[in-house]
């Protein structure tokens, strides 16, 4: 039959599983590194990055934080700009609530481990994003769902090498190429990062398909001092087949605030505050 | 040849088709049941075919549809009339309006969203109404089961919705739908009616908001919506007032596309014209069995009356005349049964057309190309079956009438005369 039926197509092309988005929403420093525990298993992954990773993850295991930050959304039929409170414990909490504009304040994502929670505040609703949505777009941005759970499992997932190390355009930086193991449930054919030796500043990740043709790209800039700690306080997302980006930017972040396990809960996913 | 002896001959056919009373009312009847036959066939495809294109068209297309050019196929929310601006609405409603033919226009905005009563969630395609023009265009408002039209910050579900998520007028319903500006529009919407149009694509997925809600709902300006449906007189030509629309609204604003049901629901018109076509395979059919009967009896009344024109003949009638008063015969036959068949059929027709014959305990109704059909067995009046029919049959009498007219010409009169 031919009765219109109208649908959803008009949503952000489904972005990626990927890694460590939530740290760049919300853990910023640990974008460079997502995830954790040394992994046992990562035989074919590069002892170096090993060891860089778990530097990383010794600065950062158990901290708590908070900010304020904005992302602007441009897409071909749209532009629009949040502003949001984040609050996080490690990488597996965190809270995002939308402060303005005001048609949307209110409006929270509750990520705990590895399942992510809507609010609506309209509506009064809160909804728990099925398996089926978590490719869909986050509030309308570049990111998925998915790439709020996935930031922590990289390592179990890929097999990271060095593939470069030395100098560009005058930075001493590392390049990590990661390919997905086996039998990982990954959709990436393949992701690249750079990253500055000096200060372990994550510079770029380039993200291909399954064909080896660029996805997308994830560029950290702007790096300054929030809350006494050095960050990329600006990261842009961008699509490749797309005249489209998400950008985040940190208006404010401080660490070290004494959050526990009990605050990232959906009742304070409702509470505004 | 003067006109009073041309009448002669006419008078002469008309003669020798009541000598033998019996073959001729038996032979008239095998036409006029023909004409019967064919006449209510027709009238029934076309009851159907009437049916399918009401109920394909006025339940919520209307029979001419205007949308932004690249709204189809994808349909995305953000490709409104008028683009990104909008429109004037009221401006292009008026110069749908003036158009000759049109009954209606109706401005409608759609949307995809999620509509959750209690614990039950159902995908749903909201549309956008304004409640007092879509009377005159599709049929929500007259299939209400319960309650009325949504007015600001209340919605309309089809009544198997309703049922899935279990609610009923009174009831508030959570709405989460994908907004303009890429926020996730939502809202509590009290439930203030229930249709049931009795196409299920509707009933099980639409649900209808005020206009201003659901632009609110979805981030939208006033001035921008998708669709302008339209309404016009005669439902199956389309094509005239659309053509018409099309012109007066490219006045309005460019990059419109108008287009009538025949190409947006093109499978429909491809069942129509495909019934249309069977209409006179149904003719032929019944009036070339019949003609093989009349040719048959008329070939007989010949050769009866061999000596006959053998006489007349000899008497110096031309072989042409002869012929001609056995096509004459055919003619009025074919006349005479036509008066006897309408005479049998208009009666039925009107009976039929009044009383039509319930099927609902045999068959279901039955959806298909957007449409649906009713068991219901009966015909629709119109002019082109009979007058089909009423061709078909004169022209049977006069094909039937030929082989014995041809028989008649050749007859050697001196061989007949003299019984060789």
């Amino acid at each position: 039959m031919t009765t219109s039926t109208h649908d959803f197509r008009d949503r952000r092309a489904p972005a990626r599983p990927t890694a460590w988005v939530l740290s760049m929403l919300a853990w910023p420093l640990s974008a460079l590194v997502p995830a954790l525990v040394p992994a046992p298993a990562a035989a074919q992954t590069d002892p170096r990055v090993l060891e860089i990773i778990d530097e990383v993850d010794r600065l950062m295991r158990g901290e708590s934080s908070t900010g304020r930050m904005r992302m602007e959304i441009d897409t071909e039929n749209w532009s629009r700009s949040l502003e949001m409170s984040v609050w996080s414990l490690g990488t597996e909490y965190s809270l995002i609530r939308v402060e303005s504009p005001a048609r949307e304040a209110g409006t929270a994502t509750l990520k705990v481990e590895n399942e992510v929670w809507n609010y609506l505040p309209r509506a009064d609703r809160t909804i728990k994003i099925p398996p089926s949505m978590m490719l869909g777009s986050w509030m309308g941005s570049h990111f998925t769902n998915d790439d709020l759970v996935k930031e922590s499992r990289l390592i179990e997932d890929y097999d990271i090498v060095i593939s470069f190390e030395g100098d560009r355009d005058g930075e001493q930086v590392w390049e990590f190429t990661m390919t997905p193991k086996p039998e990982a449930p990954v959709i990436w054919g393949r992701i690249e990062q750079q990253i500055r030796k000096r200060d372990r500043m994550p510079l770029w990740a380039h993200y291909y398909d399954e064909d080896g043709t660029l996805s997308r790209t994830i560029t950290f800039e702007d790096f300054r001092s929030l809350g006494g700690r050095l960050v990329p306080a600006r990261t842009v997302i961008q699509p490749a087949d797309e005249d489209e980006r998400t950008v985040v930017i940190y208006l404010e972040l401080e660490f070290d605030v004494g959050l526990n396990e009990d605050f990232f809960s959906l009742r304070n996913l409702r509470a505004r505050q | 040849m003067s006109r009073g002896n041309h009448r002669i001959w006419w008078r002469i056919a008309w003669r020798n088709l009541w000598r033998n009373r019996r073959r001729t009312v038996f032979t008239a009847s095998a036409l006029s049941f023909g004409f019967v036959a064919s006449v209510l066939m027709i009238g029934y495809m076309d009851g159907i075919v009437e049916e399918l294109v009401s109920n394909g068209t006025r339940v919520a297309t209307g029979q001419v549809r205007i949308q932004a050019e690249d709204y189809q196929p994808e349909l995305s929310i953000h490709r409104t009339m008028g683009g990104r601006e909008g429109l004037d609405v009221d401006a292009l409603l008026a110069a749908v309006e003036a158009q000759d033919g049109v009954t209606g226009a109706a401005p409608r905005l759609y949307g995809g969203g999620l509509v959750s009563s209690g614990d039950e969630t159902v995908g749903a395609v909201l549309m956008g109404v304004d409640a007092a023009r879509e009377e005159a265009v599709s049929r929500f408002g007259s299939a209400l089961v319960a309650g009325r039209m949504p007015g600001p910050g209340e919605i309309v579900l089809g009544d198997a919705m309703a049922e899935t998520v279990e609610a009923e007028v009174g009831d508030e319903v959570v709405l989460v739908a994908p907004a303009a500006d890429g926020s996730t529009g939502n809202d509590l919407f009290s439930v203030s009616g229930i249709f049931s149009v009795g196409v299920g694509a509707y009933d099980d997925s639409y649900a209808l908001l005020e206009m201003g809600s659901l632009a609110e709902l979805m981030a939208m300006a006033p001035g921008r919506i998708h669709e302008v449906a339209v309404s016009v007189e005669r439902i199956r030509e389309p094509d005239i007032p659309a053509n018409a629309i099309r012109e007066a609204v490219a006045a309005v604003s460019p990059g419109l596309s108008t287009e009538a049901w025949s190409g947006f629901l093109d499978q429909l018109y491809f069942i129509v014209n495909y019934v249309a076509t069977f209409n006179y395979v149904v003719a032929v059919l019944i009036f070339g069995m019949a003609a093989f009967g009349v040719a048959n009896a008329m070939l007989i009344a010949t050769f009866e009356r061999r000596r006959e024109f053998a006489v007349a003949r000899s008497l110096g009638t031309s072989g042409g005349r002869i012929g001609r008063i056995v096509i004459y015969e055919g003619i009025l036959l074919g006349l005479f049964s036509l008066a006897a068949g309408m005479a049998l059929a208009v009666p039925l027709m009107v009976y039929i057309h009044n009383n039509p014959i319930d099927l609902s305990r045999f068959v279901d109704t039955y959806s298909f190309v957007g449409s649906a059909v009713r068991p219901l067995l009966t015909v629709e009046y119109s002019v082109w079956g009979p007058f089909v029919s009423a061709l078909a049959l004169v022209t049977t009498g006069v094909v039937s009438a030929l082989l014995p007219a041809w028989r008649a010409v050749r007859i050697p009169p001196a061989d007949v005369l003299a019984n060789r």
